[in-house]
């Protein structure tokens, strides 16, 4: 009874061990994706020819990050101005002096799951990691 | 035994091998983080135009507004309070400080090279800008790297029409 005891705890740690790090590293890559994607955004985004990101700037953005593997539907944008306008139409672009803010998110999924294996609490699959910025628009009509 | 006792060195070997390799690309992508929150706010800064000024043509900085839009930008990019302290949320632990800010204006001759021989910056620039540097601590998850702190240097110009001469402004 005792080995199996063991046996059982020694196999549940050496499969955190071994899979526990891949995880932490997928976790990592996709907040930098994130992070990286509101950065593009925001530099195209908020440049002296645009001041807006309009829907087809998201979904080619959504394109990319499937590409990296996250589910399109589960990605999600929040994008507004500083002064409280309109940011995504390119009819109205923000003008020059204007915030562009933007965050990206998306849910942990199963990503920390190996961790309960030996007692630590995981955030729920549902929560969101996220990646947020805001740059001052250079538009002039 | 022996067999145990090394299986037990191997894991601790292999867990603390990833602990540093996470705290390294943790670290590297706080100072692009950071980075990229200098360059938003000295490009908001340098935004800040003196409307006296540009009634009569010149295209100078407005110092008092570029520098609380610096500011602003920088908090709301890296999540900071008034003081600099991190908000939760931000993935910093430690209070961001201001250590160097410069708004180089017109009057100076340009081009204008603007030294920091403390933090070895030196930039050149061509026309109005600001300049500024921070200190951000990297909160270590683990304890197998070396306290990290980065200084954040970034520089940003007036942006205006481009054959604006500001060398014979006189104020």
């Amino acid at each position: 009874m005792k080995q199996i005891l063991v046996f059982v705890l020694f196999a549940g740690m050496l499969c955190w061990m071994m899979f526990s790090p891949i995880y932490k590293h997928v976790f990592i890559v996709r907040e930098a994706l994130l992070q990286k994607e509101v950065d593009y955004l925001l530099e195209t985004g908020a440049s002296g020819s645009r001041g807006y990101i309009d829907d087809a700037m998201v979904e080619a953005s959504r394109s990319r990050l499937e590409q990296a593997g996250m589910r399109r539907d589960q990605i999600r944008y929040r994008i507004s101005a500083s002064d409280g306008g309109v940011a995504t139409s390119s009819s109205r672009p923000l003008l020059r002096g204007t915030g562009l803010l933007l965050t990206i998110s998306y849910p942990y999924e199963r990503l920390f799951q190996i961790d309960s294996l030996i007692g630590i609490a995981v955030p729920d699959s549902e929560e969101r990691m996220s990646a947020s910025g805001i740059k001052m628009s250079e538009y002039v009509p | 035994m022996s067999k145990l006792l090394l299986i037990m060195l191997m894991l601790t070997v292999w867990a603390s091998a990833h602990a540093l390799q996470i705290d390294e690309e943790r670290s590297i992508r706080t100072l692009f983080e950071s980075k990229h929150s200098v360059s938003r706010a000295v490009h908001a800064a340098a935004q800040q135009l003196n409307k006296e000024d540009l009634a009569e043509g010149r295209f100078t900085i407005n110092e008092e507004a570029a520098y609380e839009k610096a500011m602003e930008y920088l908090r709301l990019n890296l999540l900071l309070d008034a003081s600099g302290h991190p908000l939760p949320g931000s993935r910093l632990r430690q209070r961001v400080v201001l250590e160097d800010w410069a708004v180089i204006n017109a009057g100076q001759p340009f081009p204008f090279t603007y030294r920091n021989s403390r933090y070895n910056y030196e930039v050149t620039l061509d026309r109005p800008g600001v300049v500024m540097i921070i200190a951000v601590s990297y909160p270590r998850l683990f304890s197998m790297m070396e306290p990290v702190v980065w200084h954040v240097k970034g520089t940003a110009e007036l942006t205006g029409p481009m054959n604006t001469v500001y060398t014979s402004l006189s104020s």
